[in-house]
This record gives structure tokens, sequence and C-alpha cells, in this order.
């Protein structure tokens, strides 16, 4: 039996957490305006006093390229040993934000951290409250989701200097707590028998992890398209677009976390398929989750082809990687509420 | 409109024999485009099985579509929308995916064993012409330079030649390109994996009640599906005995989660080989037992009703448990009862079981509850020619075209409602129906699937070549070393270049422009 009390301060913490999630969402939208050109300029005159800091800032942000091998922000930027002669340089200089904005973007970030963690307190006590791995149906696997999508963010805002991505991620994750509270709630209980398994924790954790990254990539993918287009086509009137980083860095970023999703993914694949094994007796039986998984891992694997191919643009590559989020978001709602399958755990009836 | 046209000159082809066809072919098929295009059509051809039903997985599913759907359903059927995985079209894409695979894995291989005993090249004369490079003054001459450059480039796994006196070249990441063939070729033994499994392997279903015991032959399984090349003659012959079946249903919680299932274990008594040692167990969802080579697993349960048939002198014609099959969360069961022993005519029960009753039949016999809370029997009377023609049928169901159903007096179709320990007396001398007691039946798998192993150790060889192929950089580092008017000091010139976008290989540089700086 659940403890009623644990479940309560679980869903207290949810609202909290949906809560400062809107502010700082909105403090995120205010940093993009404060990005602006023309608040740029006004706030030109404190900018020079920064200049130091925001260089270091923008060498944190140009070094975006992939997941590994970077270094840390804090260790002395390699740019200024090293001399790139020959090439065009990769990032060129990212407008420097004033300093009424970086403190808006901190404040924001601030707050993503702190709805971060009450989202993760609000997961740890459902967990501890029913005693068991706290993703067994589709509320808590969204809620689960949405924690890890903000914890990563958060860690990679903090590292890369991506306030100007918040936006675009806190307000889906945003979206996911409310749909999870308000339609897919399930109440605290016990697991199914087919749930009883160390493979729940195997399996559904790197799921959420692999959704997780995806759902950055997703947004980074978003960013990258419309600054891609607004270099090729510049626009009379600027606005914060032009001081994001240059879509070439963009769309490494994108590529970046789309790989790490998809070797998560990959995993989550062959980890099901063994879970499978042990539970329904057959490691593939075509299940409609497992179709879906494994259209998914098709779509990405397409992805990495297509950017690996030299033929291919970014920006046509990059479509797939959406298209790939697409089913990501359809795995999760149309075939967990529409299709009857093996992968019957939303919990809902 | 142009009254003078130049003469055309037909463009000159060259001619494309049979074999250079062929190379064509080949050449398109294997180019990274095709493997491209043949992946998005595999995830578009994967959709429709998750769509529609599949005989593979329910056929009773897909007879119910096609027989509602009298126009659409059988032409799905006919393009294969019901067996999707086996159809034409996907097994083309697939097997199209497969050769274009080996197509690209053999001469990359090739060319990668080539690369794997080369050397890196020379150095180039002008390393300040490379995607990034670092200078630095070394202190000591120009041979213990070059040297203290090998060696922090060997500390750093590269893999180190020294062309000339005064250079070095160093490659690394040949792992990148080796984890990128071991996930092809990981994919490709997947597939032979399912295929092995497929040929070999095999599944049988039974029906096993509470105290009953079952022997694995191929005639005593409810339902037996081998692989094309198994040998149904060669089964393991061990034999289980179910003691018990318990299941535990939610009754703390309300809203959707009320009575969710909770557990289910069956208590069983197994044998390997017939006059073995027996062995006592527990088989539960994610918790199969391995009898012989034969995995067995709990993939279903529900309710036996135990049913006594008398006729009218009192003598038993039928008493047995008899499984009702559950149709829903609540297990609102349906079955039959076969009483081909009744004098002068067959008598036959079809209808329900309901573990929880709800007493009233508002809606007709429904269960409230998944346990066994309130367990009842609502059974319809039917008599005639049981098996009409000798017609294959389900032991769940009658067929009821030879079977005329009894009535009360007043003509409405005659409903007996029993609780255990009650009997009913049917009309005009034909007997009596005990339902004497509830018993479980576990619905046990036993499954044998040799290619198994093989793909789960491709699927662990796809991963970590997929996680190599992705993460590793392939560097090269060249190294030239000049000395300087001052003899103690070498100038020492270090340049990178990366195969593809490389954001770590600056601070790879700057890593060992501090470590020879520092000197010795």
């Amino acid at each position: 039996m659940p403890s009623a009390e644990l479940v309560g301060y679980s869903n207290l913490a949810l609202y909290s957490a949906m809560a400062v999630f809107t502010v700082s969402m909105l403090i995120f939208a205010a940093y993009l305006a404060a990005l602006g050109p023309v608040a740029a300029e006004r706030g030109s005159k404190r900018r020079s006093r920064e200049l130091v800091a925001a260089g270091n800032a923008s060498v944190g942000s140009a070094s975006a390229g992939s997941a590994s091998a970077r270094t840390p922000a804090d260790a002395p930027p390699p740019a200024d040993a090293v001399q790139a002669e020959g090439v065009p340089a990769s990032d060129p200089p990212v407008g420097e934000p004033s300093a009424r904005a970086r403190k808006t973007g901190n404040i924001a970030l601030y707050l993503a951290w702190l709805g971060t963690l009450l989202l993760v307190a609000s997961v740890v006590m459902r967990g501890l409250a029913v005693m068991r791995p706290p993703w067994g149906n589709m509320f808590e696997f969204a809620t689960a989701g949405a924690a890890a999508a903000s914890l990563a963010y958060c860690l990679l805002a903090r590292r890369r200097h991506w306030e100007w991505l918040g936006l675009f991620v806190i307000g889906p994750i945003l979206l996911t707590l409310g749909l999870a509270m308000f339609a897919f709630y399930t109440e605290a209980a016990e697991l199914m028998p087919a749930l009883k398994s160390v493979w729940l924790v195997i399996h559904v954790v790197v799921a959420i992890l692999a959704v997780a990254v995806f759902t950055i990539g997703f947004s980074m993918g978003i960013v990258y398209l419309v600054k891609r287009r607004r270099e090729e086509h510049p626009p009379a009137r600027r606005n914060f677009v032009e001081t994001l980083p240059p879509a070439a860095s963009l769309e490494r970023a994108a590529y970046g976390l789309n790989m790490v999703g998809f070797i998560l993914w990959t995993f989550t694949l062959v980890a099901g398929a063994i879970w499978a094994q042990k539970a329904w007796s057959a490691y593939w039986t075509w299940d409609p989750k497992e179709v879906w998984t494994f259209v998914i891992w098709v779509v990405y694997a397409a992805y990495m082809h297509a950017r690996a191919t030299a033929g291919w643009e970014p920006r046509k590559a990059t479509w797939i990687a959406l298209a790939g989020y697409v089913c990501v978001l359809l795995n999760f709602t149309v075939v967990n509420l529409l299709f009857t399958g093996l992968h019957s755990y939303s919990g809902l009836k | 409109m142009a009254t003078q046209t130049p003469p055309r000159t037909p463009v000159t082809q060259p001619r494309l024999g049979p074999v250079g066809w062929a190379r064509w072919a080949w050449r398109s098929l294997t180019s990274m485009r095709t493997a491209l295009f043949l992946l998005l059509l595999l995830s578009i051809a994967a959709v429709p099985g998750s769509i529609f039903p599949q005989r593979s997985i329910d056929a009773a599913k897909v007879a119910d579509f096609i027989a509602s759907n009298l126009t659409t359903g059988p032409w799905l059927d006919r393009l294969g929308f019901f067996e999707v995985y086996s159809s034409v079209w996907f097994s083309a894409i697939y097997l199209l995916l497969v050769i274009s695979l080996v197509g690209c894995i053999v001469p990359r291989s090739r060319m990668h064993w080539h690369t794997l005993r080369a050397k890196p090249p020379r150095a180039p004369r002008n390393l300040s012409r490379l995607d990034q490079h670092v200078e630095l003054s070394y202190a000591g001459d120009v041979d213990s330079a070059r040297a203290a450059a090998a060696e922090a480039l060997r500390g750093r796994r590269f893999r180190v030649v020294s062309h000339d006196d005064e250079s070095v070249s160093a490659e690394s990441g040949y792992l990148r390109e080796t984890g990128n063939l071991v996930f092809h070729t990981g994919l490709c033994v997947v597939i032979i994996g399912v295929a092995v499994g497929h040929l070999f392997g095999w599944r049988g279903d039974v029906i096993l009640t509470e105290g009953d015991t079952f022997s694995s032959t191929l005639s005593s399984y409810d339902s037996f599906l081998p692989g094309a090349m198994t040998d149904p003659e060669k089964l393991p012959p061990f034999a289980i005995d179910l003691r018990s079946m318990n299941a535990t249903f939610e009754d703390q919680v309300g809203g959707a989660q009320f009575g969710a299932p909770r557990s289910f274990t069956a208590d069983v008594t197994t044998t390997e080989q017939p006059g073995g040692p027996s062995t006592q167990s527990e088989i539960s969802p994610n918790h199969p037992v391995t009898l012989d080579g034969a995995d067995v697993f709990l993939l279903g349960n529900g309710y036996a009703p135990v049913v006594t048939v008398r006729d009218a002198s009192g003598a038993v014609l039928y008493q047995q448990a008899t499984p009702f099959l559950a149709q829903d969360n609540v297990y609102t069961s349906v079955g039959a009862i076969k009483v081909g022993a009744a004098r002068p005519t067959a008598l036959a029960f079809s209808g329900f079981f309901l573990p929880t009753a709800e007493p009233t039949y508002a809606n007709g016999p429904t269960s409230i509850f998944p346990d066994d809370r309130n367990p009842e029997l609502a059974l319809s009377v039917w008599e005639g020619d049981l098996f009409p023609a000798n017609r294959p049928q389900s032991v769940y169901t009658l067929d009821t075209t030879n079977l005329t159903q009894l009535t009360k007096a007043d003509g409405t179709p005659l409903l007996i409602r029993l609780q255990p320990g009650q009997t009913f007396q049917l009309p005009d001398g034909r007997g009596s129906i005990s339902f004497d007691k509830v018993d479980r039946f576990a619905g046990l798998s036993a499954r044998v699937d040799p290619g198994k192993e093989l793909t789960l150790v491709a699927a662990i060889a796809t991963i970590l070549g997929l996680m190599a192929s992705l993460l590793v950089r392939r560097r090269r580092i060249f190294v030239r070393v000049r000395p300087t008017d001052d003899p103690s000091r070498t100038l020492v010139t270090i340049g990178g270049l990366a195969r593809t976008s490389d954001p770590g290989l600056g601070a790879v540089l700057a890593g060992l422009r501090t470590e020879l700086s520092k000197g010795r």
C-alpha cells in the first residue's frame, strides 16, 4: 500500500516545479528579447566592461560541436594557444549579450535548476511512496522523462552557455508535465507482474535518457533551421536570432546530441529485446511498441547516414532527425493510447 | 520557328554490356544514397504492421478485421498488410539493405585492412597549412626533441613513425573504422541469428489446470509452431505438474489501478527426463524455468470451474475442470462444456464464468473484479449433434449448426446460474449439472530458440561498434623539429589533421605543447 502522505508531497513538488518552470520560461523569453540588437545597443556602454568574460562565453559555445572530448569550461581555452589558419575559422565570434541580458539569462537558468530539483524530488518521493522504480506507467514515464530532459539541459546550459535554448526546452517540458498531470495521471500503486524485473531499471532508464537527449537535439535542430534560413536570407529587421551562434555550430551541437541519443536508443532497443525474451518468451514479436522503437531507430540511422553522405547538406539531414523525433512523440502518445499490444502499461483505462 | 537547325550530332555514349550493367546496378545498390533511401523506406514499410492486426500475433483479430471491412479487407490481405514482416515488399526492402550493407562492408574491410598495416604518411613540409598547429621552443637538441615528441604521442596512444630525422608522423583513431565495420557486420549477424531461430526453433503452448500434469510431446501441446527445419519428434521430454496457480489483484488503490494484476505465480513440480529427479519451482512473469534446453514461460492464466454432469439416474457423464478463457481485465470468461456421453442426444453448455459476478445482470453476465470473490457460472443449454461433419472446432465454443437450445416453458432461452456447491436439475429427465469448485489454469509456453545467443552476442557487438565508430576520432598529428641559433633549444612545430569535425583536436595539440614545453 503506497504512502498517501508521500504521494501528496510528490504531487505538490510536481505542481511547484511547474510553477517555477513557468516563471523560468517567461524569463528565458525575456532573455531572448534582451539579446535582440536594439536591446543590445542600449546596453553597449555597459558591455565594454564585460568583454573579457563574454569572450570566454563565446569560446564555450563555439566548442559545442559534439558531446565527447571537450575541454571543461574552467580550463584555459585552447583557442588562444592554437592558431587556426588556412581554413575558415570554425566559429566566428558570437555577438556578446549585454550585461543585463546575461543577468536575465542567469536568473532564468537558476530558476530552471530550481524547477529541475523540485521535479527530481517529486520523482524520488513517488518512488519512495510505492517502493519501486517510479516509471511504471505513462504519467510516471512522462514525469521522469521531463526530469531527465530538464536536468540534461541545465547541465549542458551551464557548461556551454545555452541560455538562449532555454525557452525551447523548458517550454516543451512544461507542456509534457501539464499533459502528465491532467491527462495521464495514474494513482500511485504497485507494478503489474510483467514489469517486476531489473530490466525496468536498465531498459526504461536508458529510454528516458535517450528521449531527454533527443528532445534537446530536436529543439537545437529547429533553432539551427531558423538560424540557417536567416543566414541565407538576411532579414531587414535583425532580432535575437542574429546573436545566436552560427548555424554550422548549432548544427554540430544538434548532431552531437542526436548521436548520443542514437547510441542510447540502440541500447534501449537491445535491452528491450533481452527483457522481452525473459518476459514474453521471444526477443522480438513485432509488437506495436517494438515496431515504433525500430522505426525510430531506423529514422535516426538514416539521419546519421545522411549526415555522413557528402552529397547531402546538413539541412536536409536535420529534417530527417526532426522526423525521428516526431516518431518518438507518436511512440509515446498514439502507440500507448490507441494501439493494443504487449506494452500496455499506460495505467489508463 | 528557326529555319535552320544545326544538324544534330548524337552524343557518343559508351555502350554498356551485361557486365557493365551489372556493375552499374551493383554500384547504385551499394551507394550511400541508395542505403539511405532504403532505410527511410524500411521505416515507412514497418508502420502498417503496428496499425493493422497481424496474423502472426492474433489471427482471430485479422479474421474479425476482414469480416468487418468487406471491401478493403481482402485487398489489404492480398497486399500482405496482415503479414507485413513476412510480406514480399518488406522482405525485398530489407534484403536489398542487407546486400547494400555487404557491398559496403566488403570493400571497406579490405581498405581498412590495408590502412591498419600501413604506416602514418610522411609529414608535410609546411605544418602551418594544416587545420590547426602549435609551435614551441623545446629545451634540448633536435634528436631529443624528436624523441620526446614521439614519446608524448605514444603516450596518447598514437601510432608513431619517423620517416626522417626532423619529423614525426602519428595517427590514431583506427578504432573508428573498426567500430563502423563491427557495427554493420553485427547487424548482418543479428539477421542470421533471427533466421536460425526461425528455422530451427519451435514454440508450444499448453493450458494446464491445477493438479494436472503435462508431458512434453508433440500431441500434448494445444498449439505447436515448429520452424521450417525443426524435428518435432525430438522434443525435450520434460514434464510439468501444476500444483497451484496463484494470482493477486489490486484492491487497495482506486481509479484505473483497481483490479490491476499484482502477481501471477505457478507452483510447479518439474522433471527434465522421464523417471528423473523432480524439482519444485515457481514460474512467474519474467521468471521462466529452463527444462532440458526449453524455456517454459507463464504467459496466461484464468479460471477452470470444476463441473459435474449426471444423467437422470445420477451416473456421472462428465466431471472435470473446464478452462474458460478471460475476455477482459476483470476475467469475464467464456467457455463450453461438451457432454458427448449424454443419451439419447449429446448435451452441451456454453456461456460465461464470472469470478466476481455483478449480481443483477443488468448489462448481461459480467464480472466486476478479476479475483474469485463471488464466482458464478451463467450457462445456456444445447442438445443435438456436437460435431457436425466432424469439422474442427475450438474447445471453448460450440458449433451450434446442428444444436437446439433448451427453452423455458414460456419459450425464452433457459439460462442457468450456478454458484460453487449448487446443482441445477435439467428439464424433462435430462439429468443435472453441478458447479463443484473453482480451479485456476496456467497458460504455459515452451520455447526453444537456438539463434538467440548468436543474436545477443551480435547485438552487443553492434552497440560497442557503434560507440567506437561515433565517439572515437580519427586524427593525424605531424611534428617537425628545427634547430635554432641556440644549440640547447629546438623549434618544434606540431600540426593536426582531423578527418571529421573534431573540436577536441585543439585540446590535444595544446596538451602536447604544454607537455613538451615543460622539457624534462
